[in-house]
């Protein structure tokens, strides 16, 4: 590869850095040209970029609780007390 | 999660301590004991968490619904105790994530983990205990200040800024801590979820 191009530590690196803040339209770039040619790192991004939507989905928090159960009482009391000012 | 629409009008920190008990103490203690099964660490982390509520509230400032927030500080406690669990479990601790994502590539920067194939089905995500299991498993398997990072990030949704303030990091630093926290929390799943899942069954699936 040429010198000018990412290799794929670059690549990811900058895939995530895209997640959290805007990176210049040359760099958007040479990341698409890479994806191009290289699975992994596309793959790199389709995993992270699921990561974030299953972290932000609500249905991660919703799923497998068993509502029948409740805090018992004496717990609750506990805790009421550890709350007092 | 910011703009998550709640049964509760938020932002007024003199809400009554006493009144979330009484709103989210139920659902608090079922998402504590879905994740850690025992209902003594459950209640007890339902307690910090309400305490580490009391004593942030100045800063909450309603920038989420009230549950959202709260659930947040338990995530954070789970996360926390599965950790320091798995410590005292392990004497001889060999840790297999490092501080950095060099073991991922060869010296040239080509792969030297290669990203796998994940085939994944989404219901059988948000319906297993399993695949909580092996998260939570996962983020705690991360060091304290990365899965921190991670999940003020990506469950919180926390700006950089913000996360700065937080972790007392420079940017810089934070999205190089989310970058290594993603790609080792990606191998973990792959490791303990999706090569499992792929040996056990071979059904109609997406790819991801």
């Amino acid at each position: 590869m040429s010198h000018w191009m990412f290799n794929c530590k670059e690549v990811s690196r900058r895939i995530s850095e895209s997640m959290d803040h805007d990176i210049s339209l040359y760099q958007r770039m040479l990341i698409r040209m890479h994806l191009l040619m290289c699975r992994y790192c596309a793959r790199f991004r389709r995993q992270v970029l699921f990561l974030r939507e299953l972290c932000r989905s609500r249905r991660l928090d919703e799923s497998v609780l068993d509502t029948s159960v409740n805090l018992p009482p004496d717990a609750r009391e506990r805790i009421r007390q550890a709350l007092k000012p | 999660m910011k703009q998550v629409p709640e049964e509760i009008s938020v932002a007024d920190p003199d809400l009554d301590p006493e009144t979330w008990l009484d709103q989210y103490g139920d659902y608090l203690y079922q998402f504590a004991l879905a994740r850690i099964r025992n209902k003594a660490v459950a209640e007890d982390l339902v307690q910090e968490t309400f305490l580490a509520a009391l004593h942030g509230r100045k800063s909450f400032k309603g920038r989420s619904a009230v549950k959202t927030w709260l659930s947040a500080i338990l995530k954070h406690k789970i996360v926390d105790y599965l950790r320091n669990k798995r410590r005292e479990q392990v004497i001889n601790d060999t840790d297999t994530v490092t501080e950095t994502v060099d073991g991922f590539f060869h010296r040239n920067g080509s792969w030297k983990i290669r990203p796998g194939k994940w085939t994944l089905d989404p219901s059988k995500i948000y319906e297993q205990r399993e695949f909580m299991d092996t998260f939570y498993k996962c983020l705690s398997d991360l060091p304290d200040r990365l899965s921190k990072a991670f999940m003020l990030r990506e469950m919180e949704g926390y700006s950089t800024k913000e996360i700065c303030n937080a972790l007392q990091v420079s940017s810089t630093n934070s999205w190089v801590m989310v970058y290594r926290a993603r790609m080792f929390l990606r191998r973990c799943l792959e490791l303990f979820w999706f090569k499992k899942q792929r040996t056990k069954t071979d059904n109609v699936s997406l790819d991801v």
